[in-house]
C-alpha cells in the first residue's frame, strides 16, 4: 500500500498543484516588495525622512431632525474648537517649545484658561499622543487671534467641528433631548462602537434613542505633516474614507401643535402635556415644565451650571410626560366606567342611590367633591358631573381584578413602548400588590372606593393618560405612541407596532362613555375646554397628593365624531383640572382647528403651585 | 507496540531544518534590533533566545515520538484543546478587545495554537481510511463538523485570522486525501458567494463565477441541482439578512471581516509599515539603523510587524532571503507529505504545512498592505514564546515524518 502507484501518483499530482499555489503566494509577496522597495522607493524615503503621516478625522455630520412638515427642529452647525495637537516623539525641539512656560502662558491667555489647566492638558496630550481641546465653540475674535498667532505657538490649532443646534431653543426640548460631548466613562464602555474623544453622543430623548441612526460614520484621511506639525499634503495612497452623514429623522410632531402647547404651558411651573394622533399614535406635541435649552448643553455647560439646574427643586431635565408619575384623579373614572359596563355591574341607564355629598362605607364617610350632592344620576350623567358617590357605590361591585385588568388594557401601569428613553411604568396595583405591601387580607376596606375615583396608590404618566384617551377615542383599538415617523434614506423604517391587544367592550359601552365625555365638556365639569364649532370630549381630574395643592388633570379628544387629536395635561400642584387644565386644552384646540382670524387674544393667568383658583364649578 | 527508532541525522530533512533554524536566528537578530530602542520592550530578545532553546527541545521531542502515538492520541488532544477554547472564552484575558490568552501562573498560552495542531491530527486520522470516498456524505461530513467547532470557538474570541486557518487546513486535507478539485470548488461555492457579496455588494459577480465554474467542471445532474439550490438559497437570504441588520451591526461585521476598514487603528499601522518597507530600498538602511522603527511608528514592530523591520533595515535583499527560507520550509514540508510512509503521516504533514503557509502569507501580505490587519505573527520570526514553541512542535512533527519514511 505504501508505495502503491495510484496513491503515489495521486500524491505527486497534488504536490505539483500545492507547489504551484505556494509559488504563486510567495511571488505575490515578492511583487509587493518590488513595488514598495524598488518602484516607489523614492516616495517612501521622502515620507520616512522628516515628514510623517498623520490621520485626520473627517467628522460625519449628525442627522438633522424635522417635524412632520419638514420644519427644522435640530441640526448641526459648524463650531470652531481650539485644540493642541501633540508632537511626535522625535520632534523634541517642538515638544519642548510647547512645554515652555512662555508658550503655556500665552496660550492660557489666548484661550482664557488658567495656566495650570493648560499645562495639565498639554502633558496629557503629549503622553497619549491624542490632541486635546482647549476651548469648544470659540468666539470669532478668539479664533482670529489663534489663527494669527499659530505660527508662533506650535501645536495650537483651530478645528471645525459640527455643533448641535436647536433653532427653537426650549421648544420640544424634552422630546428632542440633547447631544453632548462623550465623556471618559462612555468612551470606555462604547469603544467598539467607534466613538472617539470629542464625539457628540445623544444623551436623552430622540437624540439618544436614535443615536445609531443620527450619528453617521466618521471618515478619515491620511495627511503628511512636517516635524512641526504643519500639514504638507494629503497622502494619495492611504484609503481616504468619506464621512457618511447620519440619517435625517422626520418626527410625527407638528410644529404648529407643539407651538400652541408651548404657549399654553408657558406659565406652568411644573407639569406636562402630551398631544397624540389617536389614529396612529404619532406624538403631535409634548411639553414638560420646567424646560431647558439644549443649545446651552451642546455649547458646553459648566458643571456648576448643570448642578444648579438639576439639583434645584424642579429638575428641568426630567421629561415629566413620561418620567413623571402621578395619581390620575377623576380621569380614571373613564376606566372605572368601562370596567363596570364590560363586566355587567351597571348599564348606561343604571340609577343608584342619590348623591347627598357623602357616602358612608363601613363606618367611614367618603365625600363627593360637590358637598351639596348630585341627587339621582344615571351612569352617563355620573361621568359628566364626575359624581364621586355614584362611583363609590360601584367600586366594591366592580372588584379589583376587573378594574386592574381594564386599566392595563387601556395602557396604564406599564410602559407604552414609545420610542423615547427612560419611560416609567407607573403603577396599577392588583391584589398581589396589596398583599405584598399591606399583608394578605389587611387592605380590602375602602381601597376600591379610592381606586374607582383615581386616588390611592394608582400612578400614571401623562403619556399613559394620552394613550388611554386615544384608545377610548378609538373605541378600544390600541395604538403605539411614537415620535419618529420616517428616517431619511431608510425607506424600510417604520414605527413599531403595538404589542398589546387593546380593550374589548360592546358598542353600547363605548357610546355611553363617549356620551359621558362629550357631555362633560358640553355641560359638565370640563366646560372650560369648549371650543366653538368643534365637539370636544374630555374628562377633568383633580389628583390629591401629599405635596400640597392637588394636580390639575385633563384629558380630551376632538372632534368627537372622528377624533384627530388627543390631549392630556398634568399640571402639578395647581388646583382643579376643570379650572386650570381644561382651559389650556381649549386654547390648543382653537389653534389647531380654528383659522387664525378666529383666534381670541388670550392672556393666561399665572398658573403656579399654591395659587388655587377658586371656582364654583370644579369637579 | 511502539518500535524504538534512533534518530539518525541522514534521515532528517536537512534543507527544512536549516531553513527553519536560519529563520529563527534571523528572527532573533531582528527582534534584537526592533527592541533595541529604549522603551518598554527593550531586551526582549533574551527571552526570545530562551524560548528558541525551549522550542528546539520541543521539536526534538515531537520528532522522537513515533507518529503512531499521535494518531492514537488525536481524539484526547482534540478534546483537551476544545476545553481550552471554551475556557479561554470564560476566563481568558483580553488584549485589544479579544480573549485569546489563558494565564497559568507566570506562563500564558493560546489554546487556539494547540487546537490547530490537534485538529490537524484528528482530521488526518479521520481521512486516513481505506475505504475513503469523499463523494459520500459520511466521509466528508464528519471532518467538516470537527473543523467547524474549533473554528466557531476561535472566531468568537474574536480572532478571525487564526480561526480561518482551520478551514484552510480542512480544504487542504480534503484535497490531499483525494477529493476531486471540481467537487471541492463546488462545495466551496456558497462561501465564495457570501464573500463576493460582502466585497462587491452585488450578487451578479457571483452568478457569473458560478456559471463559469459549472461550465468547466460539468457535475452530475443531481450535484448540479444541489449546488444551484444551496447557492440560490444563500443568494436569496444574504441581502435580506444584511438589510435587516442595524447599522452598528453591519459596521461590526465589516470591521470583523476587514479590520483595515478601521482607519484609526489598523489602517495607520499599514501605512507606517509600507513606509518602513518602502524606505528600505534594495539594500536597506542597515542593521540597527531603521528610523521608522526607532520612531515608534510601528507599534507592534517586534511581533506582528517584524517583517517591516526586516524590509526597512535589510532592504529587498533581506526580505527576499526571508521569502526564500519560508519557501524552502513550505515546499520541503509538502514534499514530505508526498513521500510519507503512510496515509496518516502524509495528511498530518500536509495539514501542518498548510497552516504554516497560511500564517506566513497572511502576515507578509498584511505588512506590505495587501491583506487586512489580523494580528497574526510571522511564524519563527516574530517575538512570542508560545508561538515559537508551537512552531517548533509543528516542525518537529514534520521531521518525524521524514525520519520514519524508510521505516518498514
Amino acid at each position: 500500500m505504501l508505495s502503491s502507484t495510484p496513491v503515489r501518483r495521486l500524491r505527486e499530482g497534488r504536490f505539483r498543484l500545492a507547489a504551484a499555489l505556494v509559488a504563486l503566494g510567495f511571488t505575490l509577496v515578492v511583487l509587493a516588495l518590488l513595488r514598495l522597495q524598488v518602484v516607489d522607493h523614492e516616495t517612501y524615503t521622502e515620507l520616512s525622512k522628516e515628514n510623517r503621516v498623520r490621520l485626520e478625522v473627517l467628522r460625519a455630520p449628525r442627522g438633522a431632525i424635522f417635524d412632520r412638515h419638514g420644519e427644522l427642529l435640530a441640526d448641526s452647525a459648524p463650531n470652531f474648537s481650539i485644540l493642541f495637537r501633540p508632537f511626535p516623539s522625535e520632534s523634541v525641539a517642538a515638544a519642548l517649545v510647547s512645554q515652555s512656560e512662555r508658550w503655556i502662558r500665552r496660550v492660557a491667555n489666548l484661550v482664557e484658561l488658567d495656566t495650570a489647566d493648560v499645562r495639565g492638558r498639554v502633558r496629557d496630550a503629549s503622553r497619549s499622543g491624542q490632541s486635546v481641546v482647549f476651548r469648544r465653540n470659540a468666539p470669532v475674535a478668539m479664533r482670529a487671534a489663534v489663527e494669527e498667532m499659530k505660527s508662533e505657538l506650535p501645536g495650537l490649532e483651530v478645528q471645525v467641528e459640527p455643533l448641535r443646534h436647536y433653532p427653537n431653543g426650549t421648544l420640544a426640548a424634552h422630546l428632542l433631548g440633547y447631544a453632548g460631548e462623550i465623556n471618559e466613562a462612555e468612551l470606555d464602555s462604547l469603544s467598539d462602537g467607534g466613538y472617539r474623544s470629542g464625539d457628540l453622543i445623544g444623551r436623552t430623548g430622540i437624540e439618544r434613542r436614535y443615536e445609531d441612526m443620527l450619528r453617521g460614520r466618521d471618515g478619515a484621511e491620511f495627511v503628511v505633516v512636517n516635524a512641526m506639525g504643519k500639514r504638507v499634503s494629503t497622502l494619495s495612497e492611504g484609503p481616504p474614507q468619506r464621512p457618511e452623514a447620519g440619517h435625517n429623522l422626520y418626527l410625527t410632531v407638528d410644529l404648529g401643535v407643539q407651538r400652541a402647547m408651548e404657549d399654553a404651558m408657558a406659565n406652568v411651573e411644573r407639569g406636562a402635556a402630551v398631544a397624540l394622533d389617536p389614529r396612529d399614535g404619532g406624538i403631535l406635541g409634548m411639553v414638560s415644565r420646567p424646560a431647558f435649552d439644549p443649545n446651552e448643553i451642546s455649547r458646553g455647560m459648566s458643571w456648576d451650571r448643570w448642578k444648579q439646574l438639576s439639583e434645584g427643586g424642579a429638575n428641568p431635565f426630567l421629561n415629566r410626560a413620561l418620567q413623571g408619575v402621578y395619581p390620575p384623579g377623576s380621569t380614571f373614572k373613564i376606566v372605572s366606567m368601562l370596567a363596570a359596563l364590560r363586566f355587567g355591574v351597571a348599564r348606561a341607564d343604571t340609577r343608584l342611590a342619590p348623591c347627598t355629598g357623602r357616602y358612608v362605607f363601613g363606618d367611614r364617610p367618603f365625600a363627593c367633591w360637590r358637598p351639596a350632592g348630585h341627587g339621582v344620576l344615571d351612569f352617563i350623567e355620573a361621568l359628566q358631573n364626575s359624581c364621586d358617590v355614584y362611583f363609590y357605590q360601584l367600586g366594591p361591585r366592580i372588584g379589583l381584578p376587573h378594574l386592574a385588568e381594564t386599566a392595563r388594557a387601556l395602557g396604564l401601569g406599564d410602559r407604552t413602548g414609545v420610542d423615547l428613553p427612560q419611560e416609567r411604568r407607573g403603577l396599577v396595583p392588583d391584589e398581589a400588590w396589596y398583599d405584598r405591601h399591606w399583608g394578605a387580607g389587611r387592605w380590602r376596606k375602602g381601597t376600591m372606593l379610592n381606586l374607582v375615583i383615581g386616588q390611592g396608590e394608582l400612578l400614571v404618566t401623562p403619556l399613559q393618560l394620552a394613550l388611554m384617551t386615544a384608545e377610548v377615542a378609538n373605541s378600544g383599538r390600541v395604538v403605539r405612541p411614537h415620535a419618529v415617523a420616517r428616517a431619511g434614506d431608510l425607506p424600510a423604517f417604520r414605527p413599531e407596532r403595538p404589542t398589546q391587544a387593546g380593550l374589548e367592550a360592546d358598542a353600547a359601552a363605548w357610546s355611553a362613555v363617549h356620551a359621558g365625555l362629550e357631555k362633560a365638556v358640553d355641560a359638565g365639569t370640563g366646560t372650560a375646554a369648549r371650543v366653538p364649532g368643534i365637539e370636544v370630549a374630555g374628562k377633568t381630574g383633580t389628583a390629591q397628593n401629599p405635596h400640597g395643592q392637588p394636580h390639575a388633570v385633563f384629558v380630551c379628544y376632538a372632534p368627537a365624531e372622528h377624533p384627530t387629536i388627543v390631549l392630556a395635561f398634568m399640571i402639578e400642584n395647581s388646583g382643579h383640572g376643570g379650572s386650570v387644565a381644561a382651559p389650556l386644552a381649549a386654547q390648543i384646540l382653537r389653534h389647531v382647528f380654528l383659522p387664525d382670524s378666529l383666534q381670541p387674544k388670550f392672556h393666561p393667568a399665572r398658573i403656579a403651585p399654591d395659587t388655587l383658583v377658586e371656582l364654583q364649578h370644579a369637579d | 507496540m511502539p518500535t524504538r527508532v534512533r534518530l539518525r541525522l541522514p534521515d532528517l530533512d536537512l534543507p527544512l531544518a536549516l531553513a527553519a533554524i536560519g529563520l529563527v536566528v534571523f528572527g532573533l537578530l531582528v527582534v534584537y534590533s526592533a527592541t533595541s530602542v529604549p522603551g518598554a520592550h527593550q531586551g526582549l530578545w533574551t527571552r526570545q533566545l530562551m524560548w528558541a532553546g525551549v522550542a528546539f527541545g520541543a521539536a526534538w521531542i515531537a520528532a522522537s515520538i513515533p507518529y503512531r502515538a499521535y494518531d492514537s492520541l488525536a481524539w484526547p488532544l482534540y478534546g483537551i484543546s476544545l476545553l481550552g477554547l471554551v475556557l479561554v472564552l470564560v476566563i481568558g484575558t483580553s488584549t485589544m478587545g479579544a480573549k485569546r490568552w489563558i494565564h497559568l501562573g507566570p506562563l500564558q498560552f493560546q489554546p487556539s495554537e494547540l487546537a490547530k495542531i490537534a485538529t490537524v491530527l484528528l482530521l488526518a486520522r479521520r481521512l486516513d481510511h481505506p475505504k475513503l470516498d469523499l463523494r459520500k456524505l459520511r466521509y466528508w461530513f464528519p471532518p467538516l463538523l470537527l473543523t467547524l467547532i474549533p473554528f466557531v470557538l476561535v472566531a468568537r474570541e474574536p480572532d478571525l485570522g487564526t480561526a480561518l486557518s482551520f478551514p484552510v487546513v480542512l480544504i487542504t486535507l480534503y484535497f490531499w486525501a483525494g477529493m476531486p478539485a471540481g467537487n471541492l470548488l463546488l462545495g466551496l461555492s456558497p462561501v465564495f458567494n457570501a464573500a463576493l457579496f460582502m466585497v462587491t455588494g452585488s450578487l451578479g459577480w457571483f452568478a457569473g463565477v458560478l456559471i463559469v465554474m459549472l461550465g468547466v467542471i460539468r457535475p452530475k445532474l443531481t450535484t448540479l441541482l444541489v449546488v444551484l439550490a444551496i447557492n440560490g438559497a444563500v443568494s436569496y437570504a444574504l441581502p435580506h439578512v444584511w438589510n435587516h441588520l442595524a447599522d452598528y451591526q453591519k459596521r461590526r461585521i465589516e470591521t470583523f471581516v476587514n479590520p483595515g476598514n478601521d482607519p484609526y487603528g489598523a489602517g495607520y499601522q499599514i501605512i507606517q509599515s509600507r513606509i518602513a518597507i518602502g524606505s528600505g530600498g534594495v539594500l536597506g538602511k542597515g542593521y540597527l539603523k531603521g528610523s521608522q522603527k526607532a520612531l515608534s511608528f510601528l507599534p507592534m514592530r517586534h511581533t506582528d510587524f517584524i517583517y517591516s523591520v526586516v524590509g526597512e533595515e535589510l532592504g529587498f535583499l533581506g526580505a527576499l532571503t526571508v521569502v526564500i527560507l519560508y519557501a524552502v520550509v513550505v515546499l520541503r514540508g509538502f514534499r514530505l507529505a508526498m513521500v510519507a510512509r503512510n496515509g496518516f503521516a502524509s495528511l498530518m504533514a500536509a495539514g501542518l504545512v498548510a497552516a504554516l503557509f497560511y500564517h506566513i502569507m497572511v502576515n507578509m501580505l498584511m505588512t506590505v498592505g495587501w491583506a487586512p490587519v489580523t494580528g497574526l505573527p510571522l511564524p519563527l520570526l516574530s517575538y512570542g514564546g508560545t508561538a515559537l514553541l508551537v512552531n517548533g512542535v509543528q516542525l518537529g512533527l514534520l521531521q518525524n515524518v521524514a525520519l520514519r519514511r524508510q521505516e518498514i
